[in-house]
């Protein structure tokens, strides 16, 4: 860890700690630690509004195992969208829904998990600029060690970045986590560690999310990341 | 994968021993898969949209029932374990908090499942419905019967439900748009278990639940919205018969300065119903979110927008500052003769553009908006949410008189409390009778910790503001539910509470809910 940045770990779990010292993501320390729960990927589909669909949030979901279970669509508020959402999370058939999506479209489908009985291990707001990003997380059990997993890799590539993880259950702080801005580099690189980290979610995978480049005209603007299992 | 379940988040003035008997017995009530306790089957009650911590609305188990006698049961174990217990029907109260708890672990009794339509009467024009029922669910059934009749609902049209609705004196578009108006007759559990029927509801044998309000003796309808008396476990309402002329019709004003003048065209010819929906003036930004515009497009310095911006959206838009929808229903003979009356006053009045549907075509947000006007479900509405970003939005919606002195004055006095907030005025007047609802999205970004506690703050303003002018809100998020219910004074708080000490003596059924609580000192 850089000791000249500004960073702060409040709360975070001694095996966390213990991760990034032996050099493993966290995420693929989670997922052994939750050892029993680990399974194949189920068939998923990957949500995504707007600009998204060109960003790095795909270049992370690819890159992982789970990869060839994933399918991707785009949300819209039409009530085609909405009601063939329903109708998929309705079937029965055992499946993930992971997406990274504006905040109008977050709400319609957080919503529609609720009140279709599915299991919503994550649900992160972010906010991101050309050189920092901000993330507000909510998450499971089920989601142990997404968000130290995203917090370490958004230092480890210097972009400004502000965490915090609120768990629904236990008596832990909330996890907070920040740095400022040593670079631009890797200003799109949460959004792939994000993606990464959604697809192999629950998954005996123990990758690493890829490294990618700048761009241009990196990913800005507010989102809504979640992880949903009917 | 071990079940873990909540062991730290408790209802108040339970003993985690105490709350898990009570989870025992709701097993047993429901069967396992209606008793959600695991984190992952919570998180999604606690996306919260308030300019507070989620923690503070988080539930600390959610149960669904199917039957009234499983509500009754509910009930019952509550009583017995002092559970608070946070009633929802649809859940899709955006906004005003969701379907999120009113306080910190409370258990969520979620009626998405009680979801039938009871009845139809399509030469009564009346509807039967359970709270899980949603707007869209009752369009299919009408279409799919080929029914004559028309909905009213708010703008998550499809997937908000009439009784949920209606129950928090929520509005719609139509000619029976003051929905509350509409009701007619409601079967409630009441806390020590017993159903209630209002109206005519009691009458063994009887038929007129659905068609006369009133019964005999008190009417006690409206005592059981916005309240936490009882829980509501059927709704009748009325339908409006679909009209053969629709013509829906938008008028474009330049500035915002024409709020007065606009609302004084409006109020006769609403009152005297040649205009008999709740007409809508919009402004600006809330047209421009609609159709799909961002303030990032625009701008990314924090902050107000500037009116200079906003003039700049208004004219790539296409976009009045005010931008008044409504429409005439009937045959074509009365929809002409209405239409010349309109057109006849809006030349007196000497300013403002009119659109007809003919000339806007599929164009937004005049699409979305003749939908609302006609009853067909639609979410374009969702699209204020993107205006910002961030997931914050809290409504502010006071309520004034239908003059154009009042609207000018709330208006200038909300832009300027919000501007100072550095938040942006996104709001609409909805036209009743008389009054007008004033409904303005405190829209802000939850990933910014100092942003949301100046929305908060903002929010708090508003209402302080507000107050000393003489004005209050007719409904709001569950975070300002007993700041607001000051507003309306002692007397009528201690009102509440003698009937919440008489029919909720063990405060189980939402307490909090509009300020009543037995934890508060009436």
């Amino acid at each position: 860890m850089n000791v000249e940045r500004r960073f702060l770990l409040k709360g975070m779990a001694l095996g966390g700690l213990a991760g990034v010292a032996m050099g493993s993501s966290s995420l693929a320390m989670a997922n052994t630690m939750l050892g029993g729960q680990a399974r194949p990927a189920l068939p998923t589909l990957a949500l995504v509004s707007g600009n998204v669909a060109e960003s790095a949030f795909l270049q992370g979901i690819k890159a992982s195992n789970a990869a060839k279970q994933v399918s991707v669509q785009r949300t819209d508020l039409s009530l085609d969208f909405i009601l063939g959402l329903e109708k998929r999370l309705r079937s029965g058939q055992p499946q993930r829904i992971i997406g990274l999506v504006d905040d109008a479209s977050a709400a319609l489908i957080i919503d529609l998990a609720r009140s279709t009985g599915a299991r919503v291990q994550w649900l992160g707001q972010h906010n991101a600029t050309a050189n920092a990003s901000q993330h507000r997380l909510l998450s499971a059990e089920a989601a142990s060690g997404c968000a130290p997993q995203l917090g370490l890799q958004l230092n480890a590539c210097g972009t400004g970045f502000s965490l915090s993880e609120q768990r629904l259950h236990g008596n832990k702080a909330p996890l907070q986590m920040g740095a400022a801005s040593r670079n631009r580099a890797g200003s799109e690189q949460w959004a792939a560690t994000l993606g990464y980290a959604l697809a192999v979610m629950g998954t005996a995978d123990s990758g690493q999310a890829p490294l990618v480049a700048s761009r241009p005209s990196p990913l800005t603007g507010n989102f809504v990341s979640f992880s949903i299992e009917a | 994968m071990t079940e873990q379940t909540n062991t730290t988040l408790l209802p108040r003035g339970v003993d985690a021993a105490n709350f898990q008997q009570a989870i025992a017995k709701f097993r047993a009530l429901l069967g396992e898969d209606n008793v959600l306790v695991k984190d992952d089957q919570l998180i999604p009650y606690t996306k919260i949209m308030m300019a507070v911590d989620n923690a503070e609305h988080a539930p600390s188990a959610a149960v669904t029932a199917t039957t009234v006698e499983q509500v009754q049961g509910v009930v019952k174990i509550c009583n017995e374990h002092k559970i608070p217990v946070w009633t929802i029907s649809t859940g899709r109260n955006f906004g005003y908090g969701s379907a999120a708890p009113g306080q910190r672990g409370q258990v969520i009794l979620d009626l998405k499942k009680m979801n039938k339509i009871l009845h139809v009467d399509p030469e009564l024009g009346t509807a039967l419905v359970e709270p899980g029922v949603t707007y869209q669910q009752l369009y299919d059934y009408l279409q799919e019967n080929n029914l004559p009749l028309m909905l009213s609902f708010s703008a998550p049209s499809a997937i908000a439900g009439p009784l949920g609705n209606t129950m928090d004196r929520g509005v719609g578009y139509t000619p029976y748009g003051e929905h509350f108006l509409m009701q007619c007759g409601m079967e409630v559990v009441l806390a020590n278990g017993d159903v209630y029927r209002t109206g005519m509801g009691g009458v063994k044998g009887d038929k007129a639940w659905q068609v006369f309000k009133w019964g005999y003796g008190p009417t006690l309808d409206g005592m059981f919205t916005q309240a936490n008396y009882g829980i509501c476990t059927k709704m009748g309402f009325w339908l409006m018969p679909k009209p053969p002329v629709f013509k829906p019709f938008e008028i474009k004003f330049e500035n915002e300065s024409d709020i007065a003048e606009i609302v004084e065209f409006i109020r006769p010819l609403r009152i005297a119903q040649v205009i008999p929906n709740s007409v809508v003036i919009a402004g600006v930004l809330w047209e421009a979110s609609t159709c799909n515009t961002r303030r990032a497009d625009y701008t990314t310095e924090p902050g107000a927008t500037s009116d200079a911006i906003l003039k700049q959206i208004q004219k790539d838009k296409n976009l009045g500052a005010w931008n008044v929808y409504a429409a005439l229903y009937g045959t074509q003979e009365q929809v002409d003769v209405n239409w010349k009356i309109v057109t006849g006053a809006l030349k007196q009045l000497g300013k403002g553009r009119i659109v007809t549907q003919e000339e806007a075509g599929d164009t937004q947000p005049f699409k979305y908006r003749a939908q609302l006007m006609s009853g067909v479900p639609n979410l374009q509405e969702f699209g204020l949410y993107n205006w910002r970003g961030g997931g914050g939005s809290m409504w502010f919606a006071p309520v004034s008189q239908a003059r154009g002195s009042e609207c000018n004055k709330q208006q200038a006095l909300a832009k300027k409390i919000l501007n100072k907030h550095g938040l942006d005025y996104v709001g609409e007047f909805i036209v009743g009778w008389r009054d007008m609802h004033h409904v303005i999205d405190v829209l802000y970004d939850r990933t910014n910790p100092e942003e949301t506690k100046r929305a908060n703050a903002c929010f708090a303003e508003l209402l302080d503001v507000f107050e000393s002018e003489g004005y209050a809100v007719y409904r709001v998020n569950t975070a300002f539910q007993e700041r607001v219910a000051q507003s309306y004074g002692p007397v009528k708080r201690k009102v509440e509470h003698a009937l919440k000490r008489a029919l909720d003596p063990n405060n189980i059924l939402s307490p909090g809910k509009s300020g009543i609580d037995l934890a508060n000192p009436f």
